[in-house]
């Protein structure tokens, strides 16, 4: 009989400590503080009128920890330099300054959640978070809790649907505006073209192959002359790279979203003596980690798209926005290193996109920033490309949904109007 | 691992019994005096009560955040639960357990999505990962240790493809949603309270099912079959059937946990069920405490507290934070935190310079331990024969 009654104490031990340690981590907020509780018109949390705090559930660890330092880092940047400034006003005459909480969710969409949950009661809006699935995790408890989940970065167009997603916007340009700003360069160049289709089989490739093929629809002089697919798990795609190899098409439309198969399919084909143009999305192109390695330089073309400068390039070096941006970036983004992903720039794109929104938003509440965040229209945010724009307007589509296609020069990318 | 405990020439005679692995080392002091207070019926019937009535008030008392946090130390503490029958009380190393929980979310989300009814979703979250762990299980357990693990690493891998595949049942990459668990209209509970309730019941259950399987013969045939597999043959138990049992229940234990998960997360993509988490669960599991049914509960609280805490301290550096706290349980309490009431006890007992068999060498492996702990148990078998 002991031993059960000790465990039981031990039990209640444990229990009781369990309990008095999320008791004391989490503080104390009373229950009026659930959502839906507030009067109309009241300000919405996480809002006051010195200050307004914005959340972000992004990865900090794990594989894509990169691109998702640079997420928080981007957007902290802008508003740390605002700032120091002495804040934005906003449209209610108030000048606030902004403060940006991060949590590190290392791409797991059970974390995700989890942060949302902690931040939901502190900040007046979350945004700017990467990840298709630790965005979706929590979108369904924002539209409950009318919580803004604004300018995140997914190329998933449900968070651009604004019947599905009232309280959601997305800003990187979906899959398919990728893809269809392709087909449409191609479309217009008169020439006869044989394509070649390579995707990966899940939203993503389908996503860019479905607006590659909408562009395309009607062109005479394209014909799409093979198409497959690979899995996200393959490790090689040379198989795939032959196959098409024989279809001798001109152009290969290259849907893919892992740096190494890019590299790889790029070397085999060269290894079979094919030398197509090739279209690559904007996130698996970057001169340095592909196409240097894959010897991009072999081909009459390689394309991608853009909506921001790369501060990398020469051209940019004296660029007014290049420089503010790395100052600031180096200041008050905690990242002292250049850029290594776009989405640093995305992120400041992102800050200025927001600014716009506090700048237009007439009360202190959450109804009221996001109607102001879809009365954007035509504004170029710093770092955008010349053609680009943030519109917020158009149902069904992100912030972003203008991007241009580049052609790489052997070093870096020049934007073309044409294709060659 | 309660490797002294299941050793029949064990000097300590009040652990011949596996089921007393947790109080071995403590219920020899109370022997012959007239039992405490706190060791009489009536206060454990009292006590019992106490512990429900404060789960029961609890989740009306709390604040939002508080609940959620809860619900979702409840979900995991589940999960590290089913890991603990076959690692903790069998002894068969298992890499796969987040698989069944992955699959238990992702019926679950199929069914409601589908407008099943709520009953047969949860059966059907249950009975097909502990199929599917049953199928697994036969085909595994004819190999022994390590190559258990080799095999069960193959369920997450697997799955997280599998997942991405079947998009028409699982969505694909971008997952499922399913929000199912609001509190009914006309119970005046917040949704957080709601699936608190729901959390401490369903939880509660599979909790006191478990206790009393790993008390019962059950859990005295898969300690034996843990601490000899030829011992465990002699005295007719099949070691076989029983890894299958055991591998069996942590799946459909794995199913139960899936279904919590959707009661609190409402979202499932083939992230759910990758890798990492398994190593997660598994370091959960051994930081709570092996074999230990309190240890299952610490373990989901680890698991889902440690990244808060070291989200506060500094999101850029979690997974370092979360490495050093990990290490430093493992070096200070290696029976994981289960034991740490015993560690006290035990360091009081010998401060007071009364040094009896209890504090024999063998008795700190008597806790529950790591996988090392199986190599431990090697060389004490040798040892004692």
């Amino acid at each position: 009989m002991n031993r059960h009654f000790r465990s039981r104490k031990t039990l209640g031990i444990v229990v009781a400590s369990a309990l008095a340690v999320t008791v004391t981590g989490c503080g104390n907020r009373d229950d009026a503080g659930r959502s839906g509780d507030a009067a109309e018109g009241a300000p919405s949390p996480g809002i006051t009128d010195t200050t307004v705090t914005l959340g972000i559930t992004t990865p900090l660890s794990g594989s894509t920890a990169g691109p998702g330092t640079c997420t928080v880092a981007g957007v902290s940047a802008y508003f740390g330099a605002k700032n120091a400034e002495g804040g934005i006003e906003f449209g209610d005459g108030k000048t606030r300054t902004v403060e940006i909480e991060a949590l590190d969710d290392g791409y797991d969409p059970q974390q995700a959640k989890a942060n949302y949950d902690q931040l939901k009661d502190d900040v007046f809006a979350m945004t700017a978070g990467l990840g298709t699935p630790t965005n979706r995790a929590w979108r369904d408890a924002a539209i409950a809790d009318e919580v803004p989940q604004a300018l995140i970065m997914t190329g998933d167009p449900i968070f651009s649907d604004t019947e599905e997603s009232p309280w959601q916007l997305g800003f990187v340009p979906i899959y398919q505006n990728e893809g269809e700003a392709f087909g449409e360069l191609l479309a217009a160049s008169g020439a006869d073209h044989k394509v070649a289709i390579l995707s990966q089989n899940d939203d993503y490739g389908e996503g860019y192959v479905e607006g590659f093929k909408s562009a395309v629809e009607g062109a005479d002089n394209i014909e799409i002359v093979d198409e497959l697919t690979y899995e996200a798990t393959d490790t090689s795609v040379d198989a795939q790279i032959t196959e098409l190899a024989a279809s001798e098409a001109d152009v290969i439309f290259n849907a893919m979203s892992l740096v190494p198969l890019v590299v790889s399919a790029l070397q085999k084909a060269q290894q079979l003596n094919w030398k197509p143009s090739w279209f690559l999305p904007s996130n698996t192109s970057s001169p340095g980690a592909v196409l240097e390695p894959g010897g991009g330089a072999a081909f009459p073309g390689i394309y991608s798209v853009a909506f921001a400068k790369a501060p990398a390039s020469p051209a940019f070096a004296q660029d007014e926005d290049v420089v503010a941006y790395l100052s600031a970036l180096k200041e008050f983004g905690n990242y002292p290193d250049a850029p290594a992903f776009p989405h640093c720039q995305w992120s400041w794109m992102v800050g200025a996109t927001l600014e716009q929104a506090f700048q237009n938003m007439e009360e202190p509440t959450r109804d009221s920033f996001m109607e102001a965040l879809r009365g954007i229209e035509g504004f170029q945010a710093p770092l955008m490309l010349p053609d680009t724009s943030v519109d917020t307007t158009q149902d069904g589509q992100p912030a972003v949904s203008s991007v241009v296609v580049q052609k790489y020069n052997g070093r870096g990318y020049d934007t073309v109007e044409a294709f060659e | 691992m309660a490797t002294s405990s299941t050793n029949p020439s064990s000097t300590n005679p009040s652990s011949t019994n596996p089921a007393s692995a947790t109080s071995v080392s403590t219920s020899s002091p109370a022997t012959g005096s007239a039992p405490p207070l706190w060791q009489r019926p009536w206060a454990r019937a009292a006590g019992w009560l106490l512990l429900l009535v404060v789960l029961a008030v609890l989740p009306l008392v709390m604040t939002e955040f508080v609940n959620e946090t809860l619900a979702r130390i409840g979900v995991f503490a589940v999960a590290v639960l089913g890991l603990n029958v076959v690692m903790g009380y069998a002894g068969q190393v298992s890499l796969g357990q987040i698989f069944f929980l992955g699959v238990g979310a992702y019926v679950t989300a199929y069914g409601v999505s589908n407008e099943w009814n709520i009953v047969l979703v949860f059966v059907l979250a249950t009975l097909l990962p502990g199929l599917a762990g049953l199928v697994v299980a036969m085909a595994a357990a004819r190999l022994g240790g390590l190559a258990i693990a080799m095999v069960t690493i193959a369920l997450p891998i697997v799955g997280v493809p599998l997942a991405k595949r079947l998009s028409d049942y699982t969505g694909g990459s971008q997952g499922l949603s399913a929000r199912f668990a609001e509190a009914p209209e006309g119970s005046g509970l917040f949704d957080d309270q709601w699936q608190l309730y729901i959390v401490l019941v369903i939880g509660g259950i599979v909790f006191l099912l478990t206790r009393s399987l790993v008390r019962g013969k059950y859990g005295r045939a898969f300690a034996i079959v843990k601490g000899n597999e030829n011992v465990a043959s002699s005295m007719g138990i099949s070691p076989y059937r029983y890894k299958v049992l055991a591998f069996t229940i942590a799946s459909l234990i794995g199913g139960v946990s899936g279904f919590l998960y959707m009661v609190v997360i409402q979202y499932t993509s083939p992230e759910t069920m990758s890798f990492g988490h398994s190593i997660e669960l598994l370091a959960a599991m051994v930081i709570g405490g092996a074999a230990s049914i309190v240890g299952s509960i610490l373990g989901g609280a680890f698991y889902v507290l440690v990244p808060q805490l070291t989200n506060q301290v500094d999101a850029s550096l979690t997974t370092l934070l979360q490495g050093v706290i990990l290490l430093v349980v493992l070096f200070v309490l290696p029976g994981g935190l289960a034991s740490l009431p015993r560690v006290l006890t035990r360091g009081r007992r010998r401060s007071g310079a009364d040094r009896g068999p209890a504090a024999s060498p063998t008795t700190p492996s008597s806790t529950p331990g790591s996988g090392t702990a199986a190599e431990e148990s090697e060389t004490e078998r040798q040892g004692h024969a």
